[in-house]
């Protein structure tokens, strides 16, 4: 039936074959046969696309780490000599520390002030709808807008952040955000925490609101503080979605090169370089397609667990 | 039970303080952008923080359309947006389907190898994804840079619509079977039109996504024929000089399309991130 399905003359013949039902089980074999020939012709686009655009491509970046290719000339195979020379590069350590500073800073804040506005959210209140929708708006916005509009931000000597500070006697010198070395990295995170907390926001209200009220009544009739009731009742009906939530993000804050790319490249003095912009530096400023393939291939431990995980809990409710 | 309702009233205050600092929060960033595209440079690079424009202008938005190619981002990243939503919707279709309801030896491989490939950062692929364009001359093309972003948008579409399609009642295909439909015939008859909210969240994230990308769209693209708007934004830097007024112009006209589309969508895209984004 499977090709037949795209012949529509014979779709008459198709469905005497599905209305027959004389001899069962061999019927059934040959309809499991072809529903597996279906099957493939169906997932033909998407395995292309899977196997040339991420499965191949990641190959390449494996074997691409071990070469000393450089854009636009063939490479050589030169083992694990990338990997030796960045683990001996000051810029690489220093790149590595930021990554988790920012990583685990920005994750954290963007769970806390994620689960605030989520609970927040979830009192009763008159045009809370309204309330949601503004506040999830960064959501929609285009990182690369985001990041353009807070480098305006903190601009130095037109900046509102500045200005404002100026106007309200709150500070007499300018200060220069993006460049001081003891401030960079803060906000960056700040613009990461801005985008990010949404996305957290919305899952945990999802979550909020699928929580049947009966459970707070009873904890209530218990006598159960509101404290109490916190931590008894909504974090263990929350904690899969906690789990899921900080994992996903966790692999999409580490991963993202836009925000720094676009507010510090890496500066002052490589205080904000994170490993995506460091890889994207080296590969495209520099040249070296391998040295970049390497760096950004540090992360792969990390992600290897986080996806295996992930798997597991996405495909959960589906897979029997 | 005094301190019970007196414990609720506090924390409904404490709720609508924080709330309003949370709205300054986010929407103060998005204010000033609008403002600053509505100010003229004097008034943009001065040393006062006005919150309302002394002389509002359109000025900013005239010399965006009348002397940058701005115009022509917005069309490319249009055609590149367009076409990447839908052939995921086709191909998401088509491999959802199979996953959903027909049974074959490796279909539980083939499942999981989508949501591993969902999670896998454009940013360990660009490296090796800029060889394979260069050597298929794909560089500066739209195809290309449809094709880089099927990547991603086509695991996602495929794994979102397999869960929706499970839950469609199989009896209600069975039924269609029965009366003579082909397999083909009921994914488009029967299944289909029962999971329209499915494929609007599909095309939602498919187009907002591409719309988005900043990444691929910057390696992949030099030509100004192809540029997308993301990257095309970076260019009103020129040498380390911003043009702040146009910029911000054009960011906000910008990320509009996406704006609507989630005011529009809003109540579908929640859902499908709770169903999709996180399940269980």
């Amino acid at each position: 039936m499977a090709i037949r399905a795209q012949q529509p003359v014979a779709d008459r013949a198709g469905a005497v074959a599905v209305g027959a039902t004389g001899v069962l089980p061999r019927r059934r074999s040959r309809t499991l046969h072809q529903e597996g020939r279906l099957a493939y012709v169906l997932l033909t686009p998407t395995l292309l696309v899977v196997l040339f655009l991420v499965t191949y491509p990641f190959c390449t970046a494996v074997y691409m780490s071990l070469q000393n290719k450089m854009v636009g000339s063939p490479g050589r195979y030169i083992g694990l000599a990338n990997y030796l020379e960045l683990f001996h590069d000051e810029v690489f350590l220093r790149t590595a520390w930021n990554s988790v500073v920012y990583t685990v800073v920005a994750v954290a804040t963007k769970f806390v002030l994620g689960l605030t506005m989520a609970l927040i959210l979830d009192q009763p209140r008159r045009f809370n709808n309204f309330f949601r929708t503004l506040l999830f708006v960064p959501w929609a916005v285009p990182v690369v807008i985001v990041s353009l509009n807070w480098r305006w931000i903190f601009d130095d000597l037109s900046g509102f952040l500045n200005n404002f500070l100026i106007t309200f006697h709150l500070t007499h010198d300018i200060i220069s955000w993006l460049s001081d070395p003891a401030l960079a990295m803060g906000c960056v995170i700040a613009v990461v925490v801005w985008a990010g907390t949404p996305l957290y926001s919305m899952t945990f209200l999802a979550g909020l609101q699928a929580i049947p009220k009966e459970l707070y009544e009873a904890a209530e009739i218990d006598g159960a503080s509101v404290v109490q009731q916190f931590f008894y009742v909504t974090v263990p009906r929350l904690r899969t979605i906690f789990l899921t939530t900080v994992m996903l993000s966790t692999i999409w804050t580490a991963t993202n090169l836009q925000f720094v790319l676009i507010l510090t490249k890496g500066g002052p003095a490589n205080r904000t370089e994170i490993f995506p912009d460091l890889a994207y530096m080296t590969a495209l400023g520099a040249r070296r397609l391998g040295m970049g393939a390497a760096v950004s291939l540090v992360f792969v431990p990390v992600l290897v667990v986080l996806i295996v995980i992930l798997t597991r809990r996405m495909l959960r409710p589906t897979d029997d | 039970m005094r301190s019970m309702t007196g414990t609720r009233r506090l924390l409904k205050w404490v709720g609508n303080g924080l709330l309003v600092v949370l709205l300054v929060w986010t929407l103060v960033p998005f204010y000033w952008m609008v403002v600053t595209s509505l100010k003229k440079d004097k008034e943009i690079y001065g040393f006062e923080a006005t919150l309302v424009p002394r002389q509002p202008t359109l000025a900013n938005y005239v010399r965006l359309f009348a002397t940058t190619p701005f115009v022509k981002y917005l069309r490319n990243s249009t055609i590149i947006a367009v076409g990447t939503t839908l052939f995921s919707l086709v191909f998401g279709c088509l491999g959802a389907y199979a996953l959903a309801r027909l049974r074959f030896p490796g279909r539980g491989l083939i499942a999981r190898g989508l949501v591993v490939t969902y999670l896998v950062p454009p940013s360990l692929l660009f490296i090796p994804l800029f060889a394979v364009m260069s050597t298929l001359s794909l560089i500066d093309t739209h195809q290309g840079l449809i094709l880089a972003y099927l990547g991603f948008s086509v695991p996602f579409a495929t794994w979102l619509l397999m869960g929706y399609f499970r839950s469609v009642p199989i009896e209600l295909e069975e039924a269609a079977l029965v009366d003579g439909c082909t397999r083909f015939g009921s994914l488009v008859r029967v299944i289909l039109p029962m999971s329209l909210p499915a494929l609007a969240v599909v095309a939602f994230f498919a187009f907002t996504q591409s719309w988005n990308e900043f990444l691929y769209a910057n390696v992949f693209v030099n030509s100004v024929e192809v540029r997308t708007i993301t990257t095309g934004l970076t260019l009103f830097v020129v040498e380390d000089v911003f043009f702040w007024g146009p910029m911000m112009g054009a960011s906000f006209l910008s990320a509009l399309p996406p704006l609507i589309l989630y005011l529009v969508f809003q109540r579908w895209v929640v859902k499908g991130l709770t169903l999709g984004g996180v399940k269980g």
